[in-house]
């Protein structure tokens, strides 16, 4: 577990030297205790200390990079088993396969269609991560020809797969430089696979029948010197694929078997549940997904589903304020007040563009916060209302003077009309009733 | 895999829910079913605890005011509530029927002796276990509430939906005719806790209680669904003896979104599937013991990943 502040502080030397760079001996303390500091910093901690904080400032899961340059991703880095413990923090790379019986023209397709996609979400672009090599031709040859055209047409972190050494080298003859990910390393060939991780200076998968195989691997690999390690936990089924990653989180962060502390990787081929196994893998500590060629629908859903997952839950999406058309508003179009919190705003839009009332949305700042919050604490007030209204020109925009406002914010709703002067009328409290509501009450 | 195992250190036990009941108790349905009991996460352990969690299609008895994305693919079987039924039943299997009364929506509804009818006749086209969507009206909800308990009467029906504002009238219905209910809270473990103590102090028996923290539809919000869910389940685990109820999920929003009304063609079906599966799988993942589906094609998909999650069974036999 991860110590407290005066825990790590008992261990220090207590001079305030500052040669850490710190004022205190305190404060260096709370930066390790969140991470946020080495204990190498520190030059005159005793070797009892050293021990006891670098363990517990280790992160519990290993942090590990796949791929160089733009598209590069982190993964790992994990200290919670919920995500409203506090986050996940690195979303896990899906990556979408190819194989070295399809021709140079199949997989340059499927690659560049993983280079290109663009999913923009509130404001975020979306994009599946990577490529997954198969070796099924079972030699070098095809195997490096198949490498060789997945980097003829881009720069994706890549996930080398093969089980015989000699393929594995001759695909990173080619693509090694670029830090793919070895998969994998097997207890009857580890030795191998590390050497060859070693020279190329790439992480390593490891595949074994039981958790305390994989953890005895593990073991063995970082022996050998390799400790950028991945815990693959394919299963064609999804009982022993949940299990075994919920098993592996809970071990990693309770620092009850260091040895399982490593990012996990799911082949989502395994099995009839191709869908089902990315939204386990998603939802449930899969940091690598490798997945045969995703349908359309199935790829906007997974980035969603991973987008969701991954928000920080303590801070709310926020969208920029302002003002927002749907459709192609006239100046006698109706305008709606609400906040800038993207779930609100996305909802409402959604609900806007189905009613098909060409109208303005007046997006106000209430730092994120939904109508019900905003208006409880105070966030939303008739000052902030009239300076949106001026600062975006509202009055230059439409010929009338009368203000739609969320049905939550209904005790506002004096105040607000007179400090802008405007009529306002008092929405419904649910978005889904907007259309029942512009067709019975908005007259100019 | 074998060996080393999840860590499991809790104390708590889900209640266990009854819906549905058969001649021998005195209703009509071919067989019940059991939510909850569970003793850990979900899907955890070599053989989970509790039981499996269930795919409860929903209908409405006023198909206009259903999403197109899912009346358009059933066709002509939405204008009778109860061949809609009874069509879904044999079609796609789905565990349990979720009977939505959008007739009660219309400004001005009353016309309860109708919903009594509806309610009768769905209870004779389908012999599966039937969930009930009254109003969401204060107004009219005693007047409602009462038809469809009575309606229901020794079906042991699940009836929704309970809120902080409004509940009495649910409450009231459920005691009298035996029905279990629906408490939904919005987003707010706390909220969700302090409902179902308002019930309680009712008269109503724990063990008739269903948790809807409310379900945000993917890209909407579904993130902190999930995350009250395994809140819930959580507390629940660790004791919490007012949040030990099973949890019902509906992708509410899902067919409505902007991705599913933008899409074109066959990829809408495509999409509308894809975004109740990417969401009510998360949900069983996160503690829901029933999920909730419009769009007919989700059921089959659902079912069959909830099968491989709790026993590892492989349809494809790799």
């Amino acid at each position: 577990m991860t110590l407290k502040p005066l825990e790590i502080y008992k261990l220090l030397p207590k001079k305030n030297c500052k040669e850490c760079g710190d004022p205190t001996c305190l404060t260096f303390a709370m930066k390790l205790s969140g991470g946020k500091a080495k204990p190498e910093a520190c030059p005159y901690l005793d070797e009892n200390a050293k021990t006891i904080l670098g363990a517990s400032t280790r992160p519990p899961v290993r942090k590990i990079r796949i791929g160089v340059g733009e598209r590069a991703i982190t993964i790992g880095e994990e200290l919670v088993q919920f995500r409203h413990e506090k986050s996940f923090f690195h979303e896990p790379g899906i990556f979408i396969a190819v194989n070295d019986t399809m021709t140079a023209e199949a997989i340059q397709e499927r690659v560049i269609f993983v280079r290109d996609g663009i999913l923009t979400r509130v404001g975020t672009d979306l994009r599946l991560s990577g490529i997954g090599i198969r070796s099924l031709a079972g030699s070098p040859e095809p195997f490096a020809r198949a490498v060789g055209a997945v980097e003829s047409v881009a720069d994706l972190p890549e996930v080398l797969m093969a089980g015989d050494p000699a393929v594995m080298e001759a695909g990173l003859f080619v693509c090694g430089n670029y830090r793919p990910l070895i998969h994998a390393a097997s207890p009857s060939q580890y030795r191998e696979m590390c050497r060859l991780a070693k020279k190329y200076g790439c992480p390593l998968a490891l595949k074994a029948d039981t958790l305390d195989s994989l953890a005895e691997l593990s073991g063995h690999c970082t022996a050998e010197g390799v400790e950028n390690l991945v815990l693959d936990l394919s299963s064609p089924s999804l009982h022993a694929m949940l299990n075994a990653s919920t098993a592996v989180r809970q071990h990693a962060i309770s620092r009850t078997t260091p040895a399982l502390g490593y990012p996990v990787c799911i082949d989502t081929s395994r099995g009839g549940h191709a869908d089902a196994s990315l939204i386990t893998g998603v939802t449930k500590f899969g940091s690598v997904l490798v997945c045969d060629d995703l349908p359309e629908a199935s790829r906007k859903a997974v980035l969603v589903l991973r987008q969701n997952i991954y928000t920080d839950p303590q801070k709310p999406i926020q969208i920029t304020p302002g003002l927002y058309r749907v459709g192609t508003p006239g100046r006698d179009a109706p305008v709606l007040l609400t906040v800038n919190f993207s779930l609100t705003f996305f909802t409402l839009q959604g609900y806007l563009e189905a009613s098909r009332v060409p109208c303005f949305m007046l997006i106000v700042d209430t730092e994120g916060l939904s109508v019900l919050t905003a208006v409880a604490s105070g966030k939303l007030h008739e000052a902030l209302v009239r300076d949106a209204i001026a600062k975006y020109g509202l009055a230059g925009e439409v010929s009338h003077r009368t203000l739609i406002i969320p049905g939550y914010a209904a005790p506002l709703s004096g105040r607000i009309e007179e400090a802008i002067g405007w009529k306002v009328l008092v929405g419904p409290r649910d978005a889904a009733d907007i259309a029942e509501f512009l067709e019975k009450e908005w007259k100019t | 895999m074998m060996g080393l195992s999840t860590l499991s250190e809790w104390t708590g036990r889900i209640g266990e829910l009854v819906i549905g009941a058969s001649h021998a108790e005195g209703g009509t349905r071919s067989h019940v079913v059991r939510i909850g009991g569970e003793r850990d996460l979900p899907y955890i352990g070599t053989h989970p605890s509790g039981h499996k969690p269930l795919v409860a299609y929903e209908l409405a008895d006023d198909p206009s005011l259903w999403p197109a994305a899912a009346t358009r693919y059933i066709g002509d079987w939405v204008h009778d509530t109860a061949d809609w039924a009874a069509y879904a039943e044999k079609e796609y299997t789905p565990d349990l029927i979720r009977l939505h009364l959008t007739s009660t929506r219309h400004r001005g509804f009353s016309d309860t002796s109708r919903i009594g009818t509806t309610i009768e006749s769905v209870l004779q086209a389908t012999r599966l276990p039937l969930i009930v969507e009254g109003s969401d009206d204060p107004a009219m909800d005693s007047a409602v509430y009462q038809k469809i308990g009575e309606a229901a009467e020794g079906e042991r029906i699940l009836l929704g939906t309970a809120e902080a504002g409004r509940y009495r009238s649910v409450a009231a219905a459920a005691m009298a005719y035996g029905h279990s209910v629906i408490a939904q809270s919005p987003i707010d473990i706390n909220l969700a806790k302090q409902l179902n103590i308002l019930l309680r102090e009712t008269g109503l028996p724990s063990d008739r209680i269903a948790i809807d923290p409310y379900t945000g539809a993917l890209g909407y919000g579904f993130e902190y669904s999930y995350s009250v869910m395994e809140r819930i389940r959580y507390s629940a685990l660790k004791g919490d003896t007012d949040l030990a109820m099973p949890m019902i999920s509906s992708a509410t929003d899902s067919l409505t979104v902007k991705e599913v009304r933008e899409a074109q063609g066959s990829e809408a079906e495509k999409t509308a599937v894809a975004w109740e599966l990417y969401s009510m799988l998360p949900a069983t993942i996160a503690g829901a013991s029933i999920v909730c589906v419009r769009h007919p094609l989700s059921i089959a998909g659902l079912k069959s990943a909830i099968d491989s999650l709790w026993n590892g069974e492989n349809v494809e036999g790799v």
